[in-house]
Parts: structure tokens; sequence; C-alpha cells
């Protein structure tokens, strides 16, 4: 029997198609597409995989597949999203638990009904509405705002997971403070999918601030840019988000706060620099142009980090090498775009940032995790090998996932 | 045999140290090795069968090394200031301790980070970088002797992680001997490091990952403006209701900390304060001024609605360090209300204080043993002090009795068995309330991941047949699985 069949078996004939073009994953074209509808029924895939040699590609909104390299081999994409259910919200303890296929922006609807309550979950990564949490999760995503709030590792409390090996498992739990047993949600954020199968998630969330305010100052000199952001970091104003767009030469400073709070830290602001105070229509306006600047065309997308006192060098060599760069200042990461995906200009870039002393990784572009991708010193490969086959003994998601 | 076996590598093992980091650093006489036999958790203790006190990663690798290879159990030490157990050493195994690994190695304010050794006490990180405005966020109770090494092994928290989060919001990169010796570094100077968030589970593994040998932290500027106040209520469920209204209210404070009376007549008897009530509730607030201006104002409002008997400001930083005295001492403090305590850690959702802490007072009452209560309100985490009599076997019986209903209690209203104290020994045997088998093999197979020998801290963390018999469903990685030999179908 065929791949489908076989999987229809075990979760019925309604959960399994064939694969078509539109699932295919660095080219690989999926025998078969999963959906089923629970963790056990994760379980019989990915059992039914390790016994039959199968490889598995985790998949939630399909958003974020380039983030990793291409699969050597493909047989079954498991799609996450029959898994969207809003499990609980527990507004008073400002936390919620959510099954890893519901869109963020679906929970973020759900949990953020202004006239009930004013919380929100503090991740605004790229990808658009289909990126699902349990997605946006395993590639450790995150966007302007983890300035303030950090990125997923800082904000998920739990995690339900099934292992490569059909084990329905868990970590962490619902409260904001626990340290019994091992931190595994820590090992699957970031983990693209290559450990396990993340099924639901715990997650913290944050109060939305009375007032927003917002300034801007243009400049394209990388030293005044620097200056002005280590000035802002210095000073008593704690924004949500401190974005720099390089070319242009913008610099966004978003504060969050009481509203008498948010104008204070903006009268702050106009004493470091000549800043702008756009309306914050505007301002919307202008993030949100800031979040797809880097998307927008690009052949090529690069995730890169360097130390905060680096980010006048960071600025320069974007420019040296006709990239466009946005980054978040606080943290100093961001994105990187180059108008090609030709590996040998990226490697130039990465090696570039790597001698900055920054960490660089492929967002988009075919080819690109081949040439780019470092390998970790020995011993830490050692640790990461173990885990992949103690987590996935089969080797049924590490195929796909590299 | 085994012993005769494992005395025999322990003699081997004494000599390869004393030739690794001389001889004077190395401990085997009895009445030394006894200083090292129990953590802050004294009613469990094991004298060691070395102590060896290394100076460097080199050193540290070097004893590991040997330890693997004579198959020596060993078990790093910082400050023995831990809670559940952690340090606690085995019989015919080693404990390294990393006193003498105490540099701060570089402060790069610019980039605002410190580069230390394990040794360093949390409180001197914050010390070295205050001429600097900037400080380390992180503020375990007992921060002037802990060490950063048993900080980042525990994920320790403190009254201000409400706001700030936990020692792994805080640690970039660490340097680590692993089980065999290895030396390797894991987290990053730069942000977005590819790879697995090995060091992100390192942070709270209880030193069975490793041993940390340099750290890498964060530090923070000091906040413009703090505000301080004290709440006094007439009942316990009032301030566990004004704790509730203050996070529904959108309000995210540095700290929010309560004591219950007998906690407030531990602190009184060792400090010179009139606190009075059945409840105290210590909010702080920080950040740029205006906005803690208004939410204080906001805050004493909630109080006030809540029918606060009294709101005390602190009107100075004297005043705000004598509120923090009080909490701050109500802990050790709990010596002077009875001949011995427990202390527990479990954590729950913060909109159930109210009827678990009337839960707590019932189990009290039932056991006919006090229990003083003073916690980190804010986020759930509970620190009751189960008061008894050592001299007396029932007492001591029944405490660990009704601790252990405090846990399963927290347990039962969504909540966890620890929140910065660490699982242990002591709450090794806990673990299945909160966790199945199938939670605890995959656990096991992270712990096998790291140390595949079975040598670095063993006993800790996870149930284990010595500790706790066998537990239903789990099933712990065989040492041949763990070589990497074979894998179970
Ligand atoms: C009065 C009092 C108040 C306390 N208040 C708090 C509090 O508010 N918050 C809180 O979180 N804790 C608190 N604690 C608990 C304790 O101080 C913390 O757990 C602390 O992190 C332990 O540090 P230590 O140096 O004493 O470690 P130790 O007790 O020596 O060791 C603890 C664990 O860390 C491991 N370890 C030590 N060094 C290393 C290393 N270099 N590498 C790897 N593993 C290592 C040990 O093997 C052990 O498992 C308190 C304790 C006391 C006595």
């Amino acid at each position: 029997m065929g791949v489908v069949e076989d999987l229809a078996a075990d979760l019925g004939p309604d959960r399994v198609r064939p694969g078509g073009p539109e699932d295919a994953i660095g080219g690989l074209v999926p025998a078969a597409v999963a959906e089923p509808l629970s963790p056990e029924a994760i379980a019989l895939v990915l059992r039914r995989a390790g016994a039959d040699g199968l490889a598995v590609r985790v998949r939630g909104g399909g958003t974020k597949q380039a983030w990793t390299a291409p699969p050597s081999r493909l047989d079954v994409v498991l799609s996450t999203t029959a898994l969207d259910r809003l499990v609980d919200h527990a507004p008073g303890d400002m936390t919620c638990v959510a099954e890893a296929g519901m869109p963020l922006a679906a929970l973020a609807a759900a949990i953020s009904d202004v006239t009930t309550h004013r919380q929100r979950l503090m991740l605004d990564p790229p990808g658009g509405a289909a990126a699902t949490l349990g997605g946006v999760l395993a590639c450790a995503a995150s966007g302007p705002r983890r300035t303030r709030y950090g990125t997923p590792r800082d904000l998920v409390l739990g995690a339900r997971y099934v292992t490569g090996d059909g084990l329905a498992a868990k970590t962490g739990g619902r409260v904001v403070k626990n340290v019994a047993g091992y931190d595994v949600a820590k090992l699957l954020i970031g983990s693209h999918g290559s450990l396990a199968v993340i099924t639901e998630v715990a997650l913290k969330l944050h109060p939305l601030p009375d007032a927003a305010r917002t300034a801007v100052l243009r400049t394209t000199d990388p030293a005044a840019a620097a200056a002005f952001c280590d000035a802002v970091r210095d000073a008593p104003v704690t924004p949500a988000l401190v974005e720099v767009a390089w070319p242009e030469g913008v610099v966004m400073v978003r504060v969050e706060s009481t509203a008498d709070g948010a104008d204070a830290q903006i009268a702050h602001l106009r004493g470091l620099a000549d800043i702008e105070v756009p309306d914050e229509t505007a301002a919307d306006a202008l993030a949100a142009d800031l979040a797809a600047r880097a998307w927008a065309g690009a052949d090529a997308v690069l995730a890169v980090g360097v130390r905060p006192s680096r980010l006048a060098d960071l600025l320069r060599l974007a420019a040296a090498h006709d990239a466009v760069l946005v980054v978040r200042a606080g943290v100093c990461a961001g994105e990187l775009a180059l108008p090609d995906a030709d590996p040998e200009r990226a490697g130039r870039v990465a090696a570039a940032v790597r001698a900055l002393g920054g960490n660089v990784q492929v967002r988009r572009g075919d080819g690109l995790h081949a040439a780019l991708t470092v390998d970790p010193d020995p011993a830490l490969a050692g640790i990461e090998d173990a885990l992949r086959r103690g987590l996935d003994p089969h080797g049924v998601l590490a195929g796909a996932a590299r | 045999m085994a012993t005769t076996a494992a005395t025999g590598a322990i003699g081997e093992l004494a000599e390869r140290a004393r030739a690794i980091v001389g001889p004077v650093w190395v401990l085997s006489d009895p009445a030394q090795l006894s200083t090292y036999e129990c953590d802050g958790l004294t009613n469990q203790r094991e004298r060691p069968g070395l102590v060896v006190l290394p100076a460097s990663t080199d050193e540290v690798a070097a004893v590991v090394r040997a330890c693997h290879e004579l198959g020596v159990p060993f078990v790093a030490r910082g400050a023995g200031s831990g809670l559940s157990g952690g340090a606690m050493p085995r019989a015919e195994g080693v404990v390294i301790g990393l006193a003498r690994m105490r540099a701060i190695l570089d402060i790069d304010v610019a980039d605002r980070r410190v580069t230390v050794q394990p040794g360093v006490t949390n409180l001197a990180i914050t010390e070295a970088v205050a001429p600097h405005g900037l400080y380390y966020a992180p503020d375990p109770s007992s921060q002037q002797v802990c060490t950063i090494g048993g900080n980042i092994a525990e994920n320790a928290g403190g009254a201000h992680c409400l706001k700030y989060g936990f020692t792994v919001n805080h640690v970039l990169a660490a340097t680590v001997v692993l089980g065999d010796g290895a030396v390797t570094r894991l987290g990053s100077d730069a942000p977005d490091a590819p790879g697995l968030d090995l060091l992100g589970v390192l942070i709270g593994s209880e030193g069975t990952c490793g041993i940390v040998t340099e750290a890498v932290v964060g530090v923070l500027p000091r906040p413009q403006h703090v505000e301080t106040l004290v709440a006094f209520f007439d009942t316990v469920e009032e301030g566990g209701e004004t704790v509730s209204e203050i996070i529904s209210d959108g309000i995210v404070p540095a700290a929010v900390e309560m004591m219950d009376r007998l906690a407030i007549e531990a602190a009184r008897a060792v400090t010179h304060m009139d606190w009075d009530a059945e409840s105290a509730l210590i909010v702080e607030l920080d950040g740029p001024e205006s906005e803690v201006r208004s939410q204080f104002e906001a805050v004493t409002r909630i109080c006030a609605a809540r029918n606060a008997r009294e709101v005390r400001v602190a009107a100075s930083p004297a005043e705000r360090a004598a509120i923090w005295t009080a909490r701050k001492s109500a802990f050790a403090a709990a010596g002077r209300l009875a001949p011995a305590y427990r202390v527990q850690d479990g954590v729950i959702p913060r909109t159930r204080l109210p009827e678990v802490l009337r839960g707590i007072a019932d189990l009290s009452e039932r056991y006919g043993l006090r229990v003083a209560n003073v916690f980190h309100a804010g986020d759930g985490n509970l620190h009751p002090l189960v008061l008894y009599d050592s001299a007396v076997p029932e007492q001591v019986e029944q405490s660990e009795e009704l601790a252990m209903a405090i846990v399963a209690l927290c347990v039962e209203h969504g909540g966890s068995i620890t929140g910065e104290h660490g699982v242990g020994t002591e709450k090794a045997c806990s673990m299945p309330k909160m966790f199945d088998g199938a939670d605890l093999t995959a656990f096991d197979r992270v712990r096998a991941a790291f140390d595949p020998a079975g040598l670095c801290n063993p006993d800790k963390l996870l149930p284990t047949p010595r500790l706790c018999g066998e537990v239903p469903g789990f099933h712990r990685v065989h040492p041949v699985e763990r070589a990497g030999l074979g894998a179970r179908l």
C-alpha cells in the first residue's frame, strides 16, 4: 500500500490526501499530507513513519519553511492546522493556553477583546495572518516588540509535544513561575520541528498599554543613528520598540505607557535629538512599512544579530553591501535583505557580520542554507545529535528538517 | 562490593585531583568533608567521599575527566544555600566546590554585560556595576551569599522577577564542563545564534547537565523612579484579592510580596518594626517617573478599596530599605517561632491566592502545626514555612506530610511543585504529581543527551528507584541507549 492509504487507515480518509505541487518544500513534493485532529493522531503518524522509514516535515501556516534548510527527503507533510483551539484563557492570571495550529492572528483576536480584558500576546513576528503559534515558536520568530517583551523563550510557560517516536509529553506548566523539570520548551523553540511536534502552548500575556506615542529620527549618518539609540537606551524611557531602517536612515521609537507617562517619555526624547512626533495613525503606517521592508521583494533575507555596541558598524555594513536592513536597536538583531540569492554575495555579507562577532541565519534564499551554515563546535554538535537521537530516535523529523 | 570498588575509585581520584589542583585543595578529612554534607535543606545529609576545590575551567575539566574515567559521581557546589538538596553529594561521590572561582573577569558597560566565574555571588555583580548606574536584576533573598553558578543551576528568581524575569532571562552565555570533561560554550555574545537553545535547558537543570565555569550575564540600568508601599489587611484573603486586582488592572509592579501574621511576628522578632496585621502586602513599582506615579496612585486606590487598614508609603530610600529588610528577614527569622521549619515553594495561578491560602490554613489546623506564609504573591509563588519541633518524632513526620499536602494543593489548583528552589532530592519523588510517565521519560532523554554516563549530580530532579521506588510509565534511558549503542523500539 502507499503512504496515503497507510496513513488513511490510521487517521481516517478525510485526514489524509496526496501531496501536490503546493505542498512542495525545497522542490520536493510529499507523497502525503496528513492533518491529524489530536496529539494522539499525530503520534500515530510519527510511529507509522518510524516503522516505515518515512521522512516527516511539520507544517503550520507554511510561512516559514524557508527558515530551515530544505529537506533531503520528504514523504509526509504533517499539518497542525486542525489543532486550532484556544484551550484556556485566564485573564486575571494574564495567561492563556492554545493549540499549536492556531493562527497567531486568531489567538490575538480571541484574547484581546478590549471591552472585557485589555491584554495581548506580545509577539509580532513576520509571516502575516497565516502564521501559527506552533510554527512561530518552532522558528523562534519574533518582531519589533522583542525589544521590550523578549522572544518566544521569554513568553512560553509550558508546552505539550509529541516526540519523533510518538511519545505525547508535556513540559513546564501554566503558571508564570515554575522550575520543575527540564525546560524542554526552550529546546523546541527554535528547533524548526526537528525534535518533536509542538501541539499545545501555555503563554504569558501582557496588559495593553493605555497609550502609545512615537518618535522618529531621520539621519543617514550611521554614527548619529547609533548615538541616538545609545542615548535612548540610557534615558528614562522604556520603549516597546526601537527600529532602525537602513539605508533610508529612519529610527522609530515607540513608547507604550500611561498617557502622561508616554507624553513624558516623548518629551525626554525631544531633548535627545531633533525628532518628529507623528500621530499614531501615521506611526502605525510607518511601523507596518518597516515591518514589511526587509521582506518585500527580496530574494534573500538573513537574520543578523550583533552586540549593541556594533550597531553603527552593522549599518555601514548594510550600506556597503547594498542591503536593506531593519534592526531592533536595543537588542541589535534584525533582518538584512539582498536583492538576489547569489550565495557568494550572501557569503560575503555573512562573513562580514561574523567578523563583527555577530550571528547569521537564513530566512529566505534558495540554496543559501548550505552556503552559509557553519558547523558548531564538536562538543555542542555532540549534544545536539544526542538530543535528536533521544527525542527522535528513528530520525523521522530530522531527515526532513535538514 | 560496589562500595569497595567505589572507595578504591575515590582513592585513585583523590590522588589524581591532588596532582590537578594541588594537595591543599583536596579535602578528605572526615571533619572537613562534613561541611559539605548538605545544602540549605539540612534534614537531608550525606558525607561525600571527597571534596575538590579547583581554580580554573581547565582544572574543573581535568577533575571531571578523572571522575568520568573512574566512574565516580560528582556534584558542583556554589554557596550551598540551595533549599532542595541540589548540592547534596553521594557517599561515594565527589563535591566540586567552585568557591575559589570568584573573579569578575570583565565589565562591559557599553554592551551592558559582565563576565564572571561561577563562584561570584549574585550581589557582587550588582556591586561591581553599581558605579555605572547598572544592576543585575534577579535578586534572590539569599543574594549576599548565593553564587551565579548556583543561580544558573536553579534558574533562581527573586522578588523582582515579576517584572524582570528569572536567571534564564538574563544569562547570555556560559562556559560549561560537560559530564565527560569536555569544555564547551553555550549561548552567544550576540543575539539569535543558530542551533538549539542548549543554554535555555542548562539553566534550571540543577547541576545535572554540566558544571558552569564562566558566565556572561546582562545588567540593566537602574530605573529612574521607584515607589514602595506596604498595606496592612485584617484578613489574608483581602491581601490576596488585592494582588489579583492590581494585576488585572494592567499594572506590572516590580514586586508584590506578601506576609501573613506569623511571618510578620517572625520579622518583628529580629527587626525594629511595629507591623501588626493579619497580612501585609508590599508593592513596589519602578520605571519612568510619571508612569510610576500614576500607576502608584492606582495601586493605593485599589488597596483602599480592598479595605486596607493602613497604607504606608516609603518616603525615603531608608524607609524603602526598612520594608525590604522586614520582608527578607522573615524567612530566616522563622527559626524564632519554632525549633525547626520546612519551607515549600509551590506555585499557583495568582487569582487562586485567597482560596489556596484558606486551604493551607485548613491543612495547618488539621495537622495541628503552624504555617507561616511569606511569599512572592505577584507571581503566585508561595513559601509556606511549616513550623515544628524536631525533638518530637511525630511532628517531624507530620510536618513532612503537611508540607507535601501543600505541594499537592498547589498542583490541584493548576500550579507547580516548585517556583524557584528546584526539585533536587527533596521533591524528586513529587515529580509524578505534576508529570506523567511520558513526561518523565522525555526529561530523562534530555538528561541522557547531556550526560550519557549519568555521573553529573545523579539522584536529583527526576525520581529514581533508589529515592522513590518505581514510577509507573516512566522509562529511564538504559545505559546502552545512553551510550548511543541501541534505541528502544
Ligand atoms: C535564606 C534563603 C533565601 C533564599 N531565597 C531565594 C530566592 O528568593 N529565590 C531563589 O531562587 N532562591 C532562593 N534561595 C535558594 C538558593 O539561594 C538558590 O537556589 C541559589 O541559586 C543557590 O545558589 P548556591 O550558590 O548556594 O548553590 P548551591 O546550593 O551550592 O547549589 C545549588 C545547585 O546548583 C548546582 N551548582 C552550583 N554551582 C554550579 C555550577 N557552577 N555549575 C553547575 N551547577 C552548579 C549544585 O550542584 C546544586 O544542584 C534562598 C535560600 C536561602 C537559604
